[in-house]
């Protein structure tokens, strides 16, 4: 049963905060994650996300605004995932494991070393959408302002690279600069939905919505179209029966997600 | 109409010059000591074994791979500091071996052809998207231009490639042949495309190839690669074996009679 309706929900200052938060973050997630899947690098969300966890736990050691030290600590652990690629230390799913492990394991200690934030913590675990304030409000914002742009302006060397690796250098796309700026554009998205989904299931709204959009055969522009709008769908829908049956939202959004994904599988067997 | 017909002009500018280039790959020699010419309007046919250095050549010249010796030439500059790479355009043996589900249309793929070096980022102009749709037509895919690609056939999928690769107007085309395994007559109307490009368009282009009917009967040189490289301009007076036998060994015979050139390539004029 609801117990609040919809419309009033609109009325308050700290929903309408929620909503403009999802929607920003869910777009920026679907079109950053379109790339991944097409690049076969869905992982590398899942990595970032965990070492973000170790960059959260320092954060609120600290007493600074978790996601800006979740920002760091990511951005660090693209660094250290392109060096052992680049310097053939490990191949690429065995980095991201290693780093994977170590941000997690670093936020593990710096929690026992603080001793009690365990609430705090669990809700940037989880996500806690309906609780963003305004500061971290202007941080998912403008990140996600920022990734969206800087798709926008290079979607096509980005295409290129994804599809044609080598054809894209002897074009003189600097294959290697864009690949390593299209992981810190991962770290920065996944920092931006930390707030709206939380990095253990942020994974879901990288890979989910782009999944489900490829599954109609579209072209890409309509494929990264359709991303966003499943993303998007997913979110507000998530966060309205969120707020409506007082249910986790990040939990509601993926269950949304996949059902969406299985709807086009179905629209596919269909055709 | 034959390239071998055609008069050579008086004076044609070396698009690319070898000097005594040896290729290493892992510290074997897979090219040596190779010195060859090629001149702005040539079709030339790289022949030669498999594992013979076909595909490695075609990357060092394109500066993928470190030469061990020797100097390369692009359009008379040394390929170290050769940096006008919109004038070449590579199609890699691979570049029809992708993901079927990829979310790209003929006229999307096409598109990405046109971006450009030192200039990311930059919008389309009305002047880009004509090229698009003047390559897409040039290779014959017009009706299939809102097709995704991996909906395409193995010709089509051949010529969407060269189409791309058409879209920024490259001077030189490196074709390492793509493998889609398609019928005789598939691959003859793609090597007449090719040839048309070659007359219509002037483009250079070095094509990777096994059929070997298509080089003499088509093509203005052959290159013909086995670790040692050796180059013939194709005239009436050359005897392919000759020079064949000394990539593939001597027990290697092809069997070739000029004269079915024209039977080959009967519908060249219509």
């Amino acid at each position: 049963m609801i117990t609040i309706s919809i419309l009033d929900l609109l009325g308050y200052r700290f929903f309408q905060n929620a909503l403009l938060g999802g929607v920003i973050a869910a777009a920026a997630c679907a079109a950053v994650g379109l790339f991944l899947i097409l690049k076969k690098e869905a992982m590398i969300g899942d990595g970032i996300a965990h070492t973000a966890f170790g960059g959260i736990a320092l954060g609120l050691l600290l007493g600074i605004n978790p996601l800006l030290t979740a920002l760091g600590v990511s951005v660090l652990a693209v660094f250290g995932i392109s060096y052992m690629r680049r310097k053939n230390v490990a191949p690429s799913d065995s980095a991201i494991a290693v780093m994977l492990a170590l941000g997690f394991s670093f936020g593990l200690i710096v929690i026992s070393v603080a001793g009690g934030f365990n609430v705090e913590l669990f809700s940037y675990l989880f996500g806690s959408i309906l609780a963003i304030d305004q500061a971290d409000l202007l941080v998912v914002s403008l990140l996600s302002v920022f990734v969206l742009l800087f798709l926008g302006f290079f979607r096509r060397e980005l295409l290129s690279m994804v599809f044609d690796e080598d054809d894209s250098r002897v074009m003189g796309i600097p294959t290697n600069t864009l690949s390593l700026a299209f992981d810190l554009l991962v770290a920065t998205t996944i920092v931006l939905s930390i707030k709206v989904i939380g990095t253990v299931l942020v994974v879901a709204l990288l890979v989910l919505p782009g999944l489900s959009a490829l599954q109609l055969g579209l072209s890409f522009r309509k494929t990264i179209l359709t991303a966003v709008g499943f993303s998007i769908i997913s979110t507000v829908l998530g966060i309205l029966f969120s707020a409506s049956f007082d249910v986790a939202t990040s939990g509601l959004i993926v269950f949304i997600a996949v059902l969406l994904f299985l709807l086009t599988l179905a629209y596919k067997k269909l055709q | 109409m034959n390239s071998m017909d055609t008069q050579k002009p008086a004076k044609v500018e070396p698009i690319l010059e070898l000097e005594k280039v040896d290729v290493e790959r892992s510290s074997d020699i897979v090219i040596q000591n190779a010195n060859f010419t090629i001149h702005r309007g040539d079709y030339v046919g790289l022949v030669g074994p498999n594992g013979g250095g076909k595909t490695t050549l075609i990357l060092s010249l394109l500066n993928f791979l470190p030469r061990a010796k020797g100097k390369i030439r692009l359009f008379g500059v040394d390929i170290d500091k050769f940096s006008a790479w919109q004038k070449v355009a590579y199609i890699s043996q691979t570049a029809t071996n992708f993901d079927s589900k990829f979310p790209l249309t003929v006229r999307e793929l096409v598109s990405l052809g046109r971006i450009k070096k030192g200039n990311v980022a930059r919008r389309f102009t009305r002047e880009d998207w004509e090229a698009v749709d003047d390559s897409v037509a040039f290779m014959g895919l017009t009706e299939a231009t809102h097709k995704r690609i991996g909906q395409l056939s193995g010709g089509q999928k051949q010529r969407v490639f060269v189409a791309k690769a058409l879209a920024r107007n490259p001077e030189i085309i490196f074709l390492d042949e793509p493998i889609v395994g398609v019928d005789a007559a598939t691959q003859e109307k793609f090597y007449k495309k090719l040839s048309d490009l070659n007359t219509k368009r002037k483009t250079t282009i070095l094509l990777v190839t096994h059929d070997l009917t298509s080089v003499f009967c088509r093509m203005s040189k052959v290159l013909c690669v086995n670790k040692q490289v050796e180059i013939a301009e194709i005239t009436s007076d050359l005897d392919p074996n000759t020079l064949l036998k000394k990539a593939y060994g001597e027990h290697f015979h092809f069997v070739f009679h000029r004269h079915e050139c024209r039977g080959v390539f009967e519908n060249d004029n219509h």
